[in-house]
């Protein structure tokens, strides 16, 4: 056990590691799916957080947006209905209509570069009148109205003049600082007819572009396929503006984000149109929002799961290992107790067969010697037989020859008895079990000895209830019977009495044989069902010492026994104890599987 | 008493000039439009716009006779007060040549001006205490629409005609004009900023005429 096979060692760690493989891919496959999860669920979770945090900033940047536009609109409102303004459209005083705004619009427009400092100001930059047609009203001169080329003057210009107020963006070609404006034309409704006779155009200077607002949102807008971004460099903003030409006619009126690269870094960009309904082309709010913080978060927190996993993958390896280990100890150790069990087994196999053989050789040997033996003892008795019928020999002749005789009979009993008993040392003896009628056999036997003649004048008392049924071959039991009542007729005294008494206790039926005989001698009882065991009988008694023996040996292979109850002097008890025969069972159990020895 | 002030003057120079030459005289009627309920928000406003026309509310016309000069030296001055912001009276005939005083009758400031071609001019924001009376020199005939740069809702108008020969009509529309020179003349009716009717009339003297306006 100490020194197991090399064989079985490496079968035994092979399983060993074989457990570990298992184990480890289970909990690789664990891991990595728990870590695969935790990872998706915390980028979605990012993600989302991002978006959130994009639209809060953008809310707030459209909150100020609104509330600049909602302020600038209601100061148009006013100016719309100033009294000069309508008495220069009205009275057809329209040479005054832009004097007369420069006075209105005083508050309103930047004289000088004191508004560039103030941004919440409603600073506007130019401003135009539009006649009830939608056209551009000239100023007199440049002094009025800011400055607006011609060209630009044309892009202000709206188609038919309602009652809403228009939002738009122009792009400023004279100016570089700010390239675009925010244009809001307001209608002019005549007092007089409450139609609308012309319209209040205000340049204004995009206020989100004054600064870019804190946070890392970029804004800008994007106009008639061109992009002011102007935190975005030139190239930029070329690439940024057709990917928006892609993507803006795809869902042209609603708010939309998607994912841009530029320049290698991703951005979510977000566009969202900020005059719908406008008579004015479409202008969209364009807001990039650098992913590289959100993306830099992500592969920190993938870099944390991934040391966690590994982390984890050590732990469940090393847990694994131990599990494995103390998993397959107790497969090590059945494996080598039963390595040991197979040695002890394989020697015991040796030595039984070893055994055996001896044993079967002297089991022939025996009956081989039995059969060799009957013969000439056939042949002597028969000699002795033929002597006897002769006549003219003395009656001492007689007397010895009849003697003689006798002695051919013992020989006979004892090489039966040898064959008997080589033939259960061998295992050859099949005996065929079935139901047996012991109160007919003890019925028979008492018949048989009653007409035999009696010298001893032995009493014989019986006490046993008739039809008890055992289980056994009839004629083994019969040879037990035999045995233990000639014995107890032999070693009698004379007109001594012997008791043959049986009953059913359980499973068993229990038959006690008793004689008045001498005691045996405490030193001899342990050896008289020992072979050729004879007491210290004298020679004068019949047997061989085979008989305890043999009777025992029966008893024992039909699941009884034989014992000897006591000896004292006054009485000498054997006991037999048989199986119960099953009596409803008796076909069924007759065809038993024959036992071997 | 401002108001007899207006009263009384059409009265003296009657009298002046029946005084001078007992002169043809003109009465008639205009037919002025039916009285409209006006839209709320004009209401209380005199000059009403029905159509990017002004109009009195309720209806007056100014009948003259164009082509009689009349006399042209030191005509008096008129005056046109701002009352409950309103102009007082909303419609105001006189002949080209004649001052008209602005009185702020009101707890507040008021700034009239006009941009009508006939004549621009901007009094510029003054108190009720102002003093001299704001005025305005109106040298040129046509109608001059007044406006108050505070109160956009205030609208006056003042007919400036080459003629010292206008009446304002009653409310149901009767004029008289007297002390008419003799000749031949065009009667116009003016009943709104695009309506004047008018008439050949040819005056003699001492007659009087009977002419309606349909």
């Amino acid at each position: 056990m100490k020194q197991p096979q090399p064989s079985n060692q490496t079968g035994l760690r092979s399983y060993r590691t074989r457990l570990l493989v298992a184990m480890m891919l289970v909990v690789v496959a664990l891991t990595t799916l728990g870590l695969f999860l935790a990872q998706r669920k915390v980028a979605i979770e990012a993600h989302l957080d991002l978006l959130q945090d994009f639209r809060n900033e953008l809310a707030t940047l459209h909150g100020v947006q609104e509330l600049r536009q909602a302020a600038l609109a209601e100061r148009c409102r006013t100016l719309v209905l100033r009294p000069r303004i309508h008495a220069a459209l009205e009275d057809n005083a329209l040479d005054l209509l832009y004097p007369s705004a420069k006075d209105e619009l005083r508050d309103v427009v930047n004289s000088g570069d004191d508004a560039e400092t103030s941004e919440t100001a409603l600073s506007a930059r130019f401003y135009r009148f539009l006649d009830g047609k939608g056209a551009v009203i000239s100023p007199p001169d440049a002094e009025h109205g800011g400055e607006v080329s011609p060209e630009e003057e044309r892009a202000l210009t709206l188609p038919a003049l309602t009652e809403e107020q228009q939002l738009g963006y122009l792009w400023r070609n004279n100016s570089s600082a700010h390239a675009v404006d925010e244009i809001l034309t307001m209608p002019i409704v005549s007092t007089e007819n409450g139609e609308v006779i012309a319209a209040l155009v205000l340049g204004v200077k995009p206020a989100e572009f004054a600064r870019n607002r804190g946070g890392e949102i970029k804004s800008g807008i994007w106009l008639n396929g061109r992009l002011h971004l102007p935190a975005l460099a030139e190239g930029e903003q070329r690439a940024l503006a057709s990917e928006l030409a892609r993507a803006v006619p795809q869902a042209p009126a609603s708010e939309q984000s998607f994912e841009v690269t530029i320049n290698g870094a991703a951005q979510l960009l977000f566009y969202k149109q900020l005059n719908p309904g406008s008579l004015y082309p479409p202008v969209y709010e364009v807001a990039v929002y650098p992913l590289a913080n959100a993306i830099a978060r992500q592969r920190q927190i993938r870099w944390h799961a991934v040391i966690a996993g590994v982390a984890l993958l050590i732990v469940g390896l090393i847990a694994s290992h131990f599990l494995s280990r103390r998993l397959s100890a107790p497969v090590e150790k059945l494996a080598v107790t039963s390595q040991h069990e197979h040695t002890e087994r394989v020697r015991a196999e040796a030595a039984l067969e070893s055994t055996g053989v001896e044993l079967q050789r002297s089991a022939r040997f025996s009956a081989d010697a039995s059969h060799q033996l009957k013969t000439p003892v056939t042949v002597l008795r028969a000699g002795i037989e033929e002597l006897l019928g002769r006549e003219g020999f003395s009656s001492e002749v007689y007397d010895e020859l009849s003697a003689l005789l006798h002695q051919t009979y013992r020989i006979t009993g004892v090489v039966d008895d040898l064959l008997l008993l080589s033939r259960m040392d061998a295992g050859r003896l099949q005996i065929q079990i079935e139901s047996v009628n012991l109160s007919q056999l003890l019925e028979e036997w008492i018949d048989d000895i009653s007409a035999l003649p009696d010298d001893l004048h032995v009493k014989l008392k019986t006490n046993f209830p008739p039809g008890l049924h055992v289980s056994g071959e009839k004629r083994y039991i019969a040879l037990i019977l035999q045995n233990l009542l000639e014995n107890a007729r032999k070693y009698n005294v004379p007109g001594g009495d012997i008791c043959v008494a049986a009953e059913e206790k359980g499973e068993f039926v229990i038959l006690t044989v008793e004689n008045t005989g001498p005691a045996i001698p405490l030193g001899a009882q342990e050896h008289i069902f020992e072979r050729f065991h004879r007491g210290a009988m004298g020679e004068n008694v019949p047997g061989h010492g085979l008989g305890l023996n043999l009777a025992r040996e029966l008893a024992r292979l039909q699941g009884g026994d034989v014992r000897l109850v006591r000896s004292d002097g006054e009485c000498t008890e054997f006991e037999v104890r048989f199986r119960t025969a099953q009596r409803t069972a008796v076909s069924v159990n007759g065809g038993v599987a024959p036992q071997s020895a | 008493m401002i108001c007899r002030a207006l009263l009384l003057t059409p009265v003296t120079l009657f009298a002046i000039c029946h005084l001078a030459c007992a002169q043809a005289v003109i009465e008639g009627r205009v037919e002025l439009p039916k009285t409209r309920l006006a839209p709320v928000m004009t209401k209380r406003y005199e000059i009403v716009t029905k159509g990017g026309v002004l109009a009195t509310n309720p209806p007056l016309a100014v009948v003259y006779l164009e082509g009689a000069p009349g006399k042209s030296a030191s005509l008096p001055m008129k005056q046109v007060a701002q009352k409950d912001m309103t102009f007082v009276p909303a419609l105001l005939a006189i002949q080209a040549g004649t001052t008209v005083e602005f009185p702020n009758e009101d707890d507040t400031y008021h700034n009239i001006f006009s941009y009508s071609p006939a004549k621009r001019f901007d009094l510029g924001r003054y108190r009720p205490d102002e003093r001299p009376i704001p005025s305005v020199l109106f040298d040129k005939a046509g109608l001059v629409t007044l406006r108050c740069d505070i109160h956009e809702h205030m609208r006056g108008l003042i007919l400036v005609l080459n003629t010292s020969h206008f009446a304002t009509t009653e409310p149901d529309g009767h004029f008289r004009l007297t002390n008419l020179p003799p000749g031949k003349y065009t009667l116009k009716a003016w009943v709104d900023s695009s309506t004047t009717k008018e008439q050949p009339v040819e005056i003699k003297n001492g007659s009087t005429l009977h002419i309606d306006f349909p």
